[in-house]
């Protein structure tokens, strides 16, 4: 067979094909960019609101007026646009009231998403160092609030508090953020430098169906001396823990039922469980008079050692994975007690994620049997890390603007439509607990989670916020990860933890440090505050 | 004879043009590359880091504390350690696995297209990908644990890969030189194809065996190469950040897997500790170009 003859193409030739089709190709594309009719801007109205009239409606009313008044002054151009830094995935619960923001005030949003939690961080206090103004608002986790708001990125929103009224407070009973929360996401050194989006408190979330098992309950009373029921202590929580994972109870694909979940790992272990009991025991972070760390005190000991003797019991996964494994595990029927965010009870009850559907009860985190003026009180804690707030960049050309649909958005009529929604926000003002709003939570959430939640959010305290906080809090949970994994005991782990935190308060200024701490004790619940005084440790 | 017109004339003899033509590129480096890299300089000479309430510019020299204690940081020195081990391991085993697969796809077989296809992919995957995969088949109840160790060991055979350092770290090497080989593989296969025939068919004439022929005959001729690929590698694993972050995040506890490009991370983006991570960044950096200008040595030639 002969060989097929090679077409020759000239240099010359080459150039003009590619040449002619490149002009060809601009000319086409200019005349086509010419010919084409301008683009109709249309909003088409797909969203289907439901808006509940009910108390607090001023709070959305004063920030539309707002909003309207600064475009009437001028202050804001029509049409002027808020953009919204916000972690990507999540954009549910804001997205769909874009629209409605632009009819009513005639200014438009547009979200500026990042891929994960720490992407927000890391972008957010990029921009602290860089100033340009490319975010009017941000999401981010009250851990972060003293980080931007040292390093100037977040504004003072005191004055906007005062001159459109978000109703917090107790002289808003009816409609506030429920308190403690509403000061502890938003107030930093007696200011006000954020809004609340969010309920982050950690609940007790367990098997019904197994806890309450007459055969079970006999087995445990024989075995523990007492009735099997929701553990109320952290000793309790060991019991029956090892109870049912002693049980070799097996899930629908075949795996082994754990006796609980409790994130041990080392991104979140310390400020979800391991705070929850420390505090439970009476135990403060740094001492309030020289800003010492007090983690390695006896409490901080028993608090880790109640982790590490928990692990046996606890799901592989607690020790290693990211924080949606606890999710995916319990939805999967695989640990019998665990505690999360109030979102693993909406994952919990959807039958696409769940196989655990109506076997879920929720409960008050359990506590620690203290002594306090010669009583033995139960004190029970419960903590809130990581809680969304919204914040406005000092950067920002239009600040107020950005206060205004922070403070719309979750406003009681707007908030009970954009919080029932799937996504990062989660039930907060006392008014949603009640009629008229009550009916779409108990839908997202159920109506026991709901009696128990409004409690937990009373008994709750802060994530550590103070400037330097991702730092201290980074070191913690190593260290107690390294004791969960027993590379560590727990007094080593805490003793290296206190060791650690000295050099990031000298080097970020211990009477500074002081200072923000100081107004962080105030922020904890009663309860605590006078275990601590019972304690010596505040006066 | 026609003249070319003046424009054309210029351009064919000024300099002034060639090096105009040059601007929009020195621009981008210098915004890209050395003022950033200046900043750097100047800040590993400041204490400041974005909580200090002013701006970098402001910052006043302090000198070189963030070096002494550099010198002095046992955490700097363990990362520094464990990701010398890194390469230390990875490197050899990736060149030797790299080395043997070349050696096997020099002669003809059917379906070596699609094999050596199929080899190029894990490098063609992003690290963080790789990562994420080998961090899910390292769970405790991940394909490695279920479809190779129970089969073989039993349920106690099972390993919890990430609550050991050792293991952890074991885990993150075994992700690393899956990715990687390949790329060894390539360089040397390359090298091993372009030998020249008539050279192996000499030494075959005069009786040398195949192993003989590969010491004597492929591996000195691709020395260069060899070295090279080394280079680029060795520095590359040096580097290793994303796979570590994704799989153990330094852990478990505290930071038995941290390694340096991790440690510099936390420095810069956890604790704002940034005039420190600029110093260390500095002396990793001073130290790389030392490491790696004693390894190009042998293949400076000298030219008479």
């Amino acid at each position: 067979m002969s060989k097929p003859e090679e077409k020759k193409i000239s240099r010359r030739t080459y150039l003009q094909v590619a040449g002619g089709t490149i002009v060809g190709l601009a000319v086409g594309g200019a005349l086509g960019y010419l010919a084409t009719p301008p683009k109709m801007v249309t909003t088409t109205e797909t969203e289907t609101y439901t808006l509940t009239a009910g108390p607090g409606a001023g709070v959305s009313d004063r920030a539309v007026a707002g909003a309207k008044q600064l475009v009437a002054s001028g202050a804001v151009p029509a049409g002027a646009t808020l953009k919204l830094l916000h972690v990507a995935g999540s954009k549910n619960n804001f997205e769909p009231f874009f629209a409605y923001w632009e009819a009513e005030t005639g200014t438009k949003v547009e979200v500026v998403t990042l891929g994960g939690e720490p992407d927000v961080y890391t972008k957010a206090m990029a921009e602290a160092t860089a100033k340009t103004g490319a975010f009017d608002i941000i999401t981010i986790f009250s851990t972060w609030k003293g980080d931007v708001i040292e390093s100037g990125l977040a504004k003072d929103l005191t004055d906007y508090y005062n001159k459109y009224n978000p109703e917090y407070g107790s002289q808003y009973p009816d409609t506030t953020v429920i308190e403690p929360l509403a000061d502890y996401t938003t107030m930093y050194k007696g200011r006000r430098y954020a809004v609340d989006l969010d309920a982050d408190v950690f609940t007790l979330t367990y098997r019904k169906d197994l806890l309450e098992n007459p055969d079970y309950a006999s087995q445990f009373r024989s075995k523990f001396g007492y009735d099997l029921k929701v553990p109320d202590t952290w000793e309790e929580v060991k019991d029956v823990s090892k109870f049912f994972n002693e049980l070799n109870l097996k899930a629908s694909d075949g795996e082994k039922v754990y006796g609980a979940y409790f994130y041990a790992d080392p991104g979140w272990a310390a400020f979800t469980t391991w705070l929850c009991i420390f505090v439970s025991k009476g135990g403060i972070l740094f001492s309030p008079t020289d800003m010492k760390a007090m983690i390695n005190t006896q409490e901080g000991i028993d608090a880790t050692q109640v982790m590490a003797d928990l692990v046996p019991y606890m799901h592989p996964d607690a020790l290693s994975m990211d924080w949606a494994s606890l999710y995916k595990r319990y939805s999967e029927g695989k640990a019998v007690l665990t505690m999360a965010w109030p979102s693993l009870i909406k994952w919990a009850q959807d039958p696409s994620t769940s196989q655990v559907v109506g076997k879920s009860g929720s409960a008050l985190a359990p506590g620690s049997r203290v002594t306090v003026g010669g009583k033995e009180i139960l004190l029970k804690a419960a903590n809130n890390p990581v809680n969304w707030i919204g914040v406005v960049s000092n950067y920002s050309k239009y600040p107020e603007l950005g206060y205004l649909f922070w403070q719309w958005v979750v406003s009681p009529v707007i908030g009970a439509d954009a919080v029932t929604r799937v996504g990062i926000m989660d039930i907060h003002r006392n008014c949603w607990f009640k009629p008229p709003y009550r009916a779409a939570f108990e839908k997202a959430y159920t109506p026991q989670f709901l009696d128990v939640f409004a409690d937990c959010i009373a008994h709750s305290f802060p994530d550590l916020m103070i400037k330097g906080s991702s730092e201290y809090l980074d070191k913690l949970t190593k260290n107690i990860n390294a004791a969960c994994v027993k590379s560590k005991t727990p007094k080593a782990a805490v003793d290296d933890t206190a060791k650690d935190w000295e050099p990031i308060t000298d080097r970020l200024g211990r009477n500074a440090q002081l200072e923000a701490w100081k107004s962080m004790i105030a922020l904890y619940p009663a309860d605590v505050q006078d275990v601590w005084k019972a304690k010596g440790y505040i006066s | 004879m026609k003249r070319a017109p003046r424009l054309t004339q210029w351009i064919r003899k000024t300099e002034t043009f060639k090096k105009l033509s040059t601007l929009p590129l020195n621009f981008v480096l210098n915004f890209v590359l050395i003022v950033p890299f200046a900043i750097m300089i100047f800040l590993s000479f400041t204490t400041w880091e974005p909580l200090s309430g002013y701006d970098w510019w402001h910052a006043p020299v302090a000198g070189v504390p963030r070096f002494i204690e550099a010198f002095g940081d046992a955490r700097l020195l363990w990362a520094f350690i464990r990701t010398t081990v890194f390469v230390a391991v990875v490197l050899p085993l990736e060149f030797l696995l790299g080395l043997g697969m070349a050696l096997l796809f020099l002669g003809d077989f059917r379906g070596k297209r699609a094999f050596t296809s199929v080899l190029m992919y894990p490098m063609m995957m992003p690290w963080v990908v790789v990562g994420l995969g080998f961090y899910l088949m390292f769970q405790y109840y991940g394909p490695v644990n279920l479809l190779l160790l129970k089969p073989m060991f039993g349920e106690g055979g099972m390993v919890d890969w990430f609550t050991n350092a050792v293991l952890a770290f074991g885990a993150v090497m075994i992700a690393d030189i899956w990715q990687w080989t390949p790329l060894m593989f390539l360089i040397i296969y390359a090298g091993l194809a372009a030998v020249p025939r008539r050279l192996i068919e000499a030494a075959q004439v005069l009786g040398a065996s195949s192993a003989r022929i590969v010491a004597t005959v492929h591996l000195p001729l691709i020395k260069p190469l060899l070295v090279v690929a080394l280079i680029i590698r060795g520095l590359e694993a040096f580097k290793v950040f994303d796979i570590v972050y994704i799989m153990t995040r330094g852990g478990p506890g505290v930071n038995s897997t941290e390694v340096i490009s991790l440690y510099v991370y936390n420095l810069s983006i956890v604790y704002h500790n940034t005039s420190y991570a600029c110093a260390v960044s500095l002396l990793i950096m001073v130290a790389t170009a030392l490491v790696t200008r004693l390894a190009i040595r042998p293949l400076e030639v000298k030219v008479e």
